[in-house]
């Protein structure tokens, strides 16, 4: 997903796409960052404890912890919230 | 809950994406009724003084036409092209939408809206001036079909033949209003979204932060 999203955005993203274990390159590649970027998110999710690298022979691939699901709960909630209140768009 | 934000996001998406069809389909309408009219203004029959004028006055007037529906169509094409996209993977998506396929379309729509907020706004000028200005052209053309004279108006029935182009200018203009208008909608309601995002965000900071580190 390209286009700008926010920083809690991108969190979900890669703890989402993260709930089967998946390498640094194919993280980068979905969620549309650099290398920098990429590691710094990885970093802090991983300090946070929602996210939790595995080594697979000499491969290393991350997963999303239990507790990512409180996020990734709240964050679906507040963001379908968006389109349960107020009136929407119509023609 | 999910139901409802499913079905409201849906039928948005599929407004959003009607109006910007028919701009797309107005806006190179537009832009060929621009050259058409300079084309007819610069390669009129022999003429007076007056006009001249008043062929001058067209061309110029068709001349923007021409600019606005061009600008018109280039903002068009790049938000219908990413709105295209939501859409099909809305459509692509099995049903019922999954909670977390439709968190995952409405964040993609959230960041197409902010790469594009800045257009939409221009857009929604360029549309009300467009509209302005072949509601001009459609006056003029009108102008030109009946003879205005001192003791009344005639029509020859040659100039009967503009009336079509006139109606046609005319729907153009009532096209490019009605699409500025709800453009304008359009973006009332998704920055009211973005703002309650950034209200939100507190919320999800508190919960990142609880993390173990």
């Amino acid at each position: 997903m390209s286009g700008r999203r926010t920083v809690y955005e991108i969190y979900w993203e890669i703890l989402v796409y993260c709930k089967t274990p998946r390498s640094f390159t194919a993280i980068i590649n979905r969620c549309d960052l650099n290398s920098k970027t990429g590691q710094e998110y990885l970093a802090f999710l991983s300090g946070k404890g929602y996210l939790s690298a595995v080594a697979e022979g000499e491969k290393t691939r991350y997963v999303s912890t239990p507790a990512a699901g409180e996020y990734i709960a709240l964050f679906s909630s507040l963001y379908q919230k968006l389109f349960d209140t107020g009136p929407g768009f119509r023609l | 809950m999910m139901n409802q934000a499913r079905i409201r996001f849906k039928t948005e998406i599929a407004n959003f994406y009607r109006i910007s069809l028919i701009n797309l389909v107005f806006a190179a309408l537009a832009m060929a009724f621009g050259i058409s009219y300079m084309v007819t203004a610069v390669l009129g029959s022999p003429f007076g003084p007056q006009d001249f004028l008043f062929r001058l006055v067209t061309g110029a007037v068709a001349m923007a036409c021409f600019g606005l529906g061009l600008s018109w169509l280039l903002s068009t094409l790049r938000i219908f092209e990413g709105v295209e996209t939501i859409q099909d993977a809305l459509h692509a998506a099995d049903e019922p939408v999954s909670g977390e396929r439709l968190t995952c379309l409405i964040v993609r729509m959230l960041a197409h809206y902010r790469d594009n907020r800045d257009t939409i706004r221009t857009m929604i000028r360029v549309s009300t001036a467009g509209g302005c200005v072949f509601f001009v052209l459609s006056i003029t053309s009108g102008i030109r079909a009946l003879s205005l004279t001192a003791n009344g108006a005639s029509a020859m029935f040659d100039s009967l033949a503009l009336i079509p182009s006139m109606l046609l200018t005319l729907g153009i203009a009532l096209v490019s209003l009605m699409s500025s208008y709800y453009f304008s909608r359009f973006a009332g309601h998704w920055d009211r979204r973005l703002h309650e995002i950034e209200e939100s965000e507190c919320a999800l900071k508190k919960t990142l932060e609880m993390g173990e580190a």
